[in-house]
Parts: structure tokens; C-alpha cells; sequence
């Protein structure tokens, strides 16, 4: 797994790639929490290079969708892969964030 | 066809990685549908995982793990078996409620869910101190 980040005020687009399961969950964790910690509210993950994701890592997804919840912004998807929808899906995570087709749709949805 | 693939899982946060890997390597090997494997290998990971963290104590002597594949022309099966304690995760893991909100959802269950929601067949049975977990998928 690897996370980029670009920022742009309190939004940020967090990148993930390859793999997201219970060997390094911790580590994404350790990942979007520290960009939540620099202020930002509102965070779009965008998973297009995102190929792996079990319940472990949608744990560290609803701990981040609180966080930023409670700092009065929230957490949004973009340009999920659809092996990974249907997991979003079935868990029923599509209730709890939204989805996007890209990161522009994603971010903009922030600022309205 | 009928291949056979017997692995050993250890005690290690990387194990169920490893194992499902060694697994994804076998179903490529005889080209398996993609969204077959991507569930069927999610199931395993969720099932694994449960068991690594939570099927033995610190001081378990002899804490054994393995997995038995078995592809023919019209089904996926696996075998899962530990000597851990008595554990069912088809009925003794919560429910979780896919309703509440973020807030109010708890963070438990989901592996389970998604399990018995990827992978047709389901069954366990305890066998001789071994728990004994069965899945299916016919192809």
C-alpha cells in the first residue's frame, strides 16, 4: 500500500494504491490520521489504484469518515474500482460516504 | 481436473496475507474468473485473520493452522482448520447493522458479513478439538 497526498486549504485527495488488509491496516491508519491531523476536514480518498481491501481496512475508513465528520467536513470516494464498490457495497459503506467518478467531482462536492 | 494445495498458516499479522496470496497464485495458475477470486480470497483473509488473532492464547504449545484447497471442473472448495478454541464464527460473531450511522456503527462483524455474503457455501463443525470451517463455490 502507499498513500499521496496533495492539499489544497482543509481538503485534501489522499491517493491509495495496491493492498489494504489486516497486515497493514495499522499503517493506513497511521496514514489518514496524520493528514487529518494537519487540519484537514475534508478528505477524498481516491482509490483507482486500489486493488485489495478487506474489513480491517474498512475499519480504518470509518474511524476516518468520523473523524472529519466531527470536524464539520466529511470523507468521500472517488474512482473506486468495481471489485472494491461491491465490497463498499455489501457493508453497507456506501450509506456512510459518498462515492464519486473523480476527484474533481469529489472535492467539489466540499466546497457547495 | 482436480489440483489439490495444502498450506501451513502461522501466528504472525502477515500470515493470512501470505496465505491468500499463495492462494490467489493457485486460482491464477488455472485461471479462475477475477471477481471469483477476489471473493473467495477476501473470505479466506476475513476467516484467517479471526483465527490468528484471536483462536489461541499467548502460551497456546502447539497453535496449528491450515488450509486445503481443492479445485475440479465444477467447484472452489477450502478446508480451514485450527486446534484453537471452540469458535463459530458463523453464529458467534455479532450481526452488524449496516443501517446506523457512522457514528453509531460499531467497527466488529463486517469481516464475517462479508464472507458469508461472497462465498456460496458456509459450514463449520467442531471435529476432535479442531475447528473446522468449509467453503464452497461451485464455478
Amino acid at each position: 500500500m502507499n498513500v499521496e497526498t496533495s492539499y489544497s486549504g482543509s481538503t485534501a485527495v489522499a491517493v491509495v494504491d495496491g493492498r489494504v488488509d489486516s497486515a497493514n491496516a495499522k499503517d493506513f491508519d497511521e496514514e489518514l490520521s496524520a493528514i487529518i491531523d494537519r487540519g484537514v476536514s475534508s478528505l477524498v480518498v481516491d482509490c483507482g489504484g486500489l486493488n485489495y481491501i478487506s474489513s480491517a481496512g474498512l475499519r480504518v475508513l470509518l474511524i476516518a469518515i468520523r473523524k472529519t465528520n466531527e470536524a464539520g467536513g466529511g470523507l468521500a470516494l472517488c474512482a473506486v474500482p468495481d471489485h472494491i464498490r461491491e465490497v463498499l457495497e455489501v457493508s453497507g459503506f456506501v450509506r456512510l460516504t459518498k462515492v464519486f467518478a473523480t476527484a474533481d467531482e469529489a472535492r467539489a462536492s466540499f466546497s457547495g | 481436473m482436480d489440483v489439490k494445495l495444502e498450506l501451513e498458516v502461522g501466528l504472525g499479522q502477515d500470515e493470512p496475507r501470505r496465505a491468500v496470496e499463495r492462494f490467489e497464485r493457485f486460482a491464477n495458475a488455472h485461471e479462475l474468473p477475477m471477481g471469483l477470486v477476489f471473493k473467495f480470497q477476501l473470505a479466506l483473509d476475513e476467516l484467517l485473520t479471526n483465527v490468528v488473532s484471536y483462536a489461541f492464547d499467548e502460551d497456546e504449545p502447539n497453535p496449528v493452522i491450515t488450509v486445503r484447497l481443492r479445485l475440479t471442473d465444477a467447484r472452489l472448495e477450502a478446508v480451514l482448520q485450527d486446534n484453537g478454541r471452540p469458535f463459530n464464527p458463523l453464529l458467534d460473531a455479532p450481526e452488524p447493522d449496516l443501517g446506523l450511522s457512522a457514528e453509531d456503527r460499531r467497527v466488529g462483524g463486517l469481516g464475517i458479513h462479508l464472507t458469508k455474503a461472497f462465498v456460496h457455501g458456509l459450514n463449520y463443525e467442531r471435529v476432535d478439538g479442531w475447528n473446522r470451517l468449509n467453503l464452497v463455490q461451485p464455478l
